[in-house]
């Protein structure tokens, strides 16, 4: 395929002299011809998404402000009614409280654990691939399926956890006053749910950071360690950082799909024991669907978008950023 | 006899310790990450009566593994059902969003379009919508279409994600096939869409491939929408079908449970798994620049 440079084309306008020959075919088509071609191409995504995410979206906004239900489709305007009516609702309260908790709590656990992993995965060492590729299965399992395996494990009666506990005399045999039911008892049922979305979340902030830490020059961290830099100070000014957006990004992502996510909650618990695990999720998925209120869910559910807000505008400054 | 220095074999021992430390720091982190999908193993070829002793070592057989709870799972639940919906979900997703993301992806890389950066993130940021505010609207959408507790609604639904999705992790990847090729190919007399066709695609082809296997592990991460839009049980997806249906009342079938969850779960995770690393520089591509 050789390319003459110079020779006419069949069809196309005259090139500039001088223009790059790298360039010269890339606006071999008129501009408004390009355009037209690429917004053709980018027609059945933007409408596709537009059509399930934006109309829905949107509609969402006019089914809050309304009273319809799953067997009524003709639905009246109520203003803000049901974002009062939810306002006003214990169990509201109790939710969103949750929801922050379980967000905020989670969160800072897998920032913890996710940086230290990361560091301790980032050591050139034997076996680095394999022990990587063990450690993010909580990530990458279904999450629906692993959370099965953990309803097992968390089983009032024979939970393997029990066992090991009561095993090394931590806690006495079934029956006895400290066996710990972990989705029964309120405050252990909280930890819990929070515990599998820790357990799931984890490996993902630590990877996230080793694809920051890898980006780190280490000739930086040389240099300062050259020029004499502790392990604290190289830690705190080159190392935080130089990670801090990164594992900001994680986090955001971690944010995005923890407050988004309720099959933890629905499996475990749904929400129980009396209303000590119920997040929003839950708690639009129960009035929504299960009773059929589509106005009340919906506004429930909205109320997740402020919660969520924060941690998109973040994204979508750093996606920005990308321009060049 | 003089002292001999220390010093020859302590590369070796510096490494020895080394490794020591760091296998010490990670083995907490393995167990708990390993430990349950051990733990689903063993049950699902346990015996029943097996399952429920508390006075012997519960990590290993005190009666012969055995084959009846994937029995039970293949002859008396939906579960044939639920492997061929989840393979027809899978298949039309990934028919849709190549259909869709190839396209988008490969305009907004290569074409020059005014706002083309500004619309890329505009289609990445509707990946992070969630679904939990969507579930509503788009039941009455699904039911609008006549969907409703059929496995077309989620065929439907779940391009919601994989597009916005692909679409970027594709123009990422359409940004670095050079423009030389695709320019030497319209010397040849191809068009534009005739270069995409017969050039660009195929040294995209391991794009192509990565948003195919996106399409489909991200489905299989889906939870609520199933959840929402189908009810019956012989048009649910896997995680749905296990999740709902091995569970009546109070009776746990949990070696079935645990049987068909990995059956599906583990082939997923060793695909997600060799794909992550795309996963994650997918997401966090913009800020590592």
């Amino acid at each position: 395929m050789a390319e003459v440079p110079g020779a006419p084309t069949p069809g196309t306008c005259p090139v500039a002299v001088g223009e790059r020959v790298g360039v010269r075919f890339r606006w071999r088509a008129p501009a408004a011809r390009r355009c037209l071609l690429g917004y053709a191409l980018l027609a059945p995504a933007v409408l596709y998404v537009g059509a399930l995410v934006g109309v829905p979206f949107l509609f969402s906004l006019y089914l809050a402000m309304s009273d319809a239900t799953v067997g009524d489709p003709v639905a009246g305007f109520v203003g803000l009614e049901n974002f009062r009516a939810a306002l006003e609702s214990t169990t509201f309260h109790v939710a969103l409280r949750n929801t922050v908790v379980f967000t905020v709590g989670a969160g800072v656990l897998k920032g913890l654990l996710g940086t230290t992993l990361a560091f301790l995965l980032v050591q050139p060492f034997v076996g680095r691939r394999v022990v990587r590729a063990l450690v993010v299965i909580p990530f990458t399992l279904p999450i629906a399926i692993s959370v099965l395996g953990w309803k097992w494990m968390f089983d009032s009666q024979f939970s393997v956890l029990n066992w090991a506990l009561s095993r090394v005399g931590l806690i006495g045999g079934y029956g006895s006053p400290d066996w710990p039911v972990w989705l029964g008892q309120p405050s252990l049922a909280l930890a819990s749910v929070m515990f599998v979305n820790v357990w799931r979340g984890f490996p993902f902030t630590a990877i996230v950071l080793m694809a920051g830490l890898t980006s780190v020059p280490t000739e930086i961290i040389d240099s300062a360690r050259v020029d004499g830099a502790s392990f604290l100070q190289r830690f705190r000014k080159i190392i935080v950082p130089m990670i801090a957006p990164i594992l900001f990004i994680g986090a955001a992502f971690d944010t995005v799909f923890t407050l988004s996510d309720l099959s933890i909650v629905y499996l475990l618990t749904n929400g129980g024991p009396d209303g000590a695990t119920e997040i929003l999720p839950t708690l639009a998925y129960n009035t929504g669907i299960r009773a059929g209120a589509l106005g009340r869910g919906a506004a429930i559910s909205l109320f997740l978008f402020p919660l969520l807000l924060p941690a998109m505008v973040l994204l979508l400054r750093t996606l920005r950023r990308r321009q060049y | 006899m003089p002292a001999r220095p220390r010093a020859p074999r302590s590369p070796r021992t510096k490494a020895l310790r080394r490794h020591a430390a760091l296998y010490l720091g990670l083995v907490p982190f393995l167990l708990i990450a390993v430990f349950p999908v051990f733990w689903m193993a063993v049950t699902a070829v346990k015996q029943e009566s097996d399952l429920y002793r508390m006075d012997v070592v519960p990590f290993w057989f005190h009666l012969p593994p055995t084959w009846k709870n994937f029995d039970l799972l293949f002859h008396r639940t939906s579960y044939r059902d639920w492997i061929v919906n989840t393979a027809a979900i899978s298949f039309w997703v990934s028919l849709i969003t190549l259909l869709t993301a190839v396209p988008a992806g490969y305009a907004l890389a290569r074409l020059r379009l005014p706002f083309a950066e500004n619309l890329g993130i505009g289609i990445f940021l509707t990946y992070l919508v969630p679904a939990i505010i969507l579930f509503i609207p788009l039941a009455r959408v699904v039911s609008t279409l006549d969907l409703q507790d059929r496995w077309w609604s989620l065929v439907v639904v779940y391009p919601t994600f994989t597009i916005p999705f692909c679409t970027w992790l594709l123009m990422g990847f359409f940004k670095t096939v050079p423009f030389e090729i695709e320019e030497a190919a319209m010397v040849d007399g191809c068009g534009q869409v005739g270069a995409l066709l017969r050039v660009v695609l195929p040294v995209s082809l391991p794009g192509v491939i990565t948003a195919v296997i996106f399409s489909f592990t991200l489905s299989m991460q889906d939870f609520l929408y199933s959840l929402a839009f189908v009810s019956i049980s012989e048009q649910k997806p896997v995680p749905l079908g296990v999740a709902t249906e091995l569970i009546r009342g109070d009776v746990f079938f949990w070696g079935s449970l645990m049987a068909g969850a990995l059956l599906v779960g583990v082939p997923v995770a060793i695909l997600y798994n060799l794909f992550l690393d795309k996963f994650i520089t997918g997401i966090t591509g913009a800020a590592l620049k």
